[in-house]
């Protein structure tokens, strides 16, 4: 190894087929195969992945600079890795109230987002379908005070997304119910209320629903497999 | 010409050659340092906050959140102190081995600066709300063209170098700095175009980003580390390295595998099989060159063993390449999936991190500065205790990571797979190894502070002063080059 060419061309060229394998081509070619089928009752095509973004993009912004991800992922591997869609205080009190098509999360399901935020390490619950498990109040709430939603919880509060201001006329629609006033005078004349990010992140978490239905048979319509 | 005037002409020329590299290697050796000293900090802070909530948790200190906290720490142990401290080390072992006098160091700390000024924006943008939550990547989407460009100008100049070289010879050094400093801008510039500027599928981008982050580990952190290890070890036992033919199979074996590992941490994820499989079955293969190259440093080693405890940069240098090892048989390990689905989604990741970032990058190039700053500032180091407290320290903080997070990662995973238990058990879980690992990194950050300040005492010169190139106080005698 005493040529700078040689070495060059070798590290090149063993570098080459990595990055073209791993990088390059899944990123033109790594697409969901796009499925059709007829519905069977309203004959109307339905269609996997649904060809338009499934989420609130302005708000995975905001769940990026916050760093959400260092915490929750996005990713439900399939059952012979562990059952993790669901689990019974996932929100709504043990209940849900539509029906759900939970699975493992697959190509299609991230077509339109920027970047798939599947995240490093579960200090928190999984948010694939966290769409489903919580009204925006209790997202609000819980973005505000976690520890009032639950208190194990090591979330840190981000209320910083949040503010304080006089009410005017009639009280938001938006805010919060699980604020400790100084005193009464205060919790009679102040509100907590949103700002623009915090609308946008939970906008984000309520669209966060990845479980479309990918062919016409759907496991979860069989009321014996269903999750109740 | 005597023999006697030959050594001193030899000892000249390295005085000459240390005293032209002193600036910008200071300069990236020092700004290293005090990154590593505010990593630590933030390290201990977001260890606190994730088991901790009202750890800090007043209004104003919102940007401390451990959402920002982690990728700051991660990215300024990284981008702060691990590239630009093996990019200094870098540049004075390319001139020692080239026996060449440093040109242009004004090139060296213009794009030292600009490092600086990238990620200390970088850093600060995470912390302020305009990180990217992208693993190792989490930078403001404005920062890696300033990173990109400083990088290559610190590459070019380290390929200039070669070129000036004196002689046909080259070390093996040579060829693991060279070979990193082609692969960094390479892995850099694909990450960030594909995953920032290209269009493309939003899974190819996560894929991407795990790809980048373990090519940085096994062709940039490891080939440095190595690198800087066959340079140590030899010189500092005086005699050459065990098997020169084993360090290029070696170096061979990083560049054919280096490549193709990371999506294995997304097994089981919605990705094509064959993706995290390759990448698993790389990871498993990785440890061939591995145990050829550690195996061939620790024969060298063992030739004088006694010469460890009389030197702290070959000390350091050595358990280095044991925590390499360890961290090879781990990631290999939780490569195949009866393992890795219980350490994939763990802390377990972030522990594997820190045992290849610390463990053993920082531990190989904490040894070549204890070896390069008294030559380049003709002092010797102010408090020998407090390299002997820096490792000691730094050791058992490291053994207890890799305990913590490995045996905690799966046991948290394991509570989490628990699905008919409450969420609570499974958030719970993590807490006593969390409450472990902070107190881990106020080991860590004793030991980082003791040698930051006896760098800070060395420098500003209070140690004492000799006219030539001094050898630490407990140092054998080193041979030539």
């Amino acid at each position: 190894m005493t040529s700078f060419k040689k070495f060059i061309f070798g590290i090149s060229v063993s570098f080459f087929f990595p990055w073209l394998c791993l990088v390059v081509i899944p990123h033109s070619k790594m697409n969901a195969e796009i499925q059709e089928w007829p519905d069977a009752d309203t004959g109307k095509v339905n269609s996997y992945p649904q060809g338009k973004p499934n989420i609130f993009r302005q708000g995975q912004i905001v769940y990026a600079q916050e760093g959400c991800a260092s915490c929750h992922t996005q990713m439900i591997r399939p059952t012979y890795m562990g059952f993790e869609s669901w689990r019974p205080d996932f929100g709504k009190e043990g209940t849900i109230e539509e029906p759900v098509r939970i699975r493992e999360t697959r190509l299609g399901d991230y077509d339109g987002e920027r970047f798939a935020y599947l995240g490093n390490q579960r200090i928190g619950p999984d948010l694939s379908n966290v769409g489903y498990r919580h009204e925006e109040s209790w997202h609000h709430e819980h973005l505000y005070l976690p520890q009032s939603k639950r208190d194990f919880s090591m979330m840190p509060s981000f209320r910083h997304l949040y503010k304080k201001r006089k009410i005017k006329g009639q009280k938001s629609e938006y805010a919060l119910g699980n604020v400790d006033w100084e005193d009464d005078e205060e919790a009679k004349n102040y509100e907590i209320v949103p700002t623009e990010r915090a609308k946008a992140l939970v906008g984000y978490l309520m669209t966060l629903k990845k479980d479309d239905p990918f062919g016409p048979i759907v496991a979860t319509e069989n009321a014996e497999t269903d999750v109740k | 010409m005597t023999e006697e005037q030959e050594k001193q002409e030899s000892i000249n020329s390295r005085s000459a050659i240390d005293q032209s590299a002193r600036f910008p290697v200071l300069f990236f050796i020092t700004s290293a340092s005090l990154w590593l000293l505010l990593a630590a900090t933030l390290g201990f802070i977001q260890q606190m906050k994730m088991h901790n909530p009202s750890f800090l948790d007043h209004p104003w200190l919102y940007f401390l959140n451990y959402g920002r906290s982690n990728p700051a720490f991660m990215t300024s142990l990284v981008y702060g102190w691990s590239i630009q401290a093996g990019m200094g080390v870098a540049i004075w072992i390319m001139a020692r081995l080239c026996s060449a006098e440093v040109k242009n160091p004004l090139t060296l700390i213009v794009a030292g600066h600009f490092w600086n000024i990238g990620v200390s924006i970088g850093v600060f943008g995470i912390l302020f709300g305009y990180g990217t939550s992208m693993e190792w990547l989490a930078f403001p989407k404005a920062v890696w063209p300033i990173l990109f460009v400083s990088f290559s100008m610190i590459a070019i100049w380290l390929v200039t170098m070669f070129f000036r070289r004196k002689g046909n010879n080259v070390y093996i050094s040579v060829w693991y700095i060279l070979g990193a400093c082609f692969w960094f801008p390479w892995i850099f510039l694909t990450a960030n175009l594909f995953i920032h500027v290209f269009p493309g599928s939003a899974l190819a981008k996560a894929s991407t980003n795990a790809w980048f982050t373990s090519s940085l580990i096994y062709l940039f952190l490891i080939p440095i580390g190595l690198g800087v290890a066959y340079y140590l070890i030899p010189k500092i036992m005086g005699r050459p390295v065990h098997s020169f033919q084993l360090s290029y199979y070696g170096f061979w074996g990083l560049a054919i595998f280096g490549g193709w590992t990371g999506i294995q941490k997304f097994m089981g994820g919605p990705f094509p099989s064959w993706m995290p499989a390759i990448s698993g079955a790389a990871v498993i293969f990785m440890l061939i060159p591995i145990l050829i190259v550690t195996v061939n440093q620790l024969m060298t080693l063992k030739e004088d063993p006694s010469a460890i405890n009389s030197s702290p940069a070959l000390k350091f240098a050595a358990t280095g390449i044991a925590f390499l090892i360890i961290f090879c048989v781990l990631s290999a390990l939780s490569s195949f999936l009866s393992v890795g689905r219980f350490t994939q989604l763990s802390f377990t990741s972030i522990g594997y991190q820190v045992l290849a970032v610390y463990g053993f990058f920082s531990m190989v190039i904490f040894g070549a500065i204890y070896f390069i700053v008294p030559r380049i500032t003709n002092s010797q180091w102010p408090s020998l205790g407090g390299i002997q407290n820096h490792f000691i320290l730094s050791v058992y903080a490291i053994v207890a990571l890799i305990i913590i997070h490995f045996f905690g990662g799966i046991w948290q995973s394991s509570a989490y797979g628990k699905h008919d238990a409450p969420l609570e058990n499974a958030i719970s879980s993590a807490k006593p190894y969390a409450i472990g690992a902070s107190i881990v990194w106020i080991v860590f950050l004793i030991s980082i502070t003791r040698f930051v300040l006896n760098l800070i005492s060395l420098i500003f010169r209070t140690g004492h002063r000799e006219v030539y190139p001094t050898l630490l106080a407990a140092t054998r005698v080193s041979a030539d080059k």
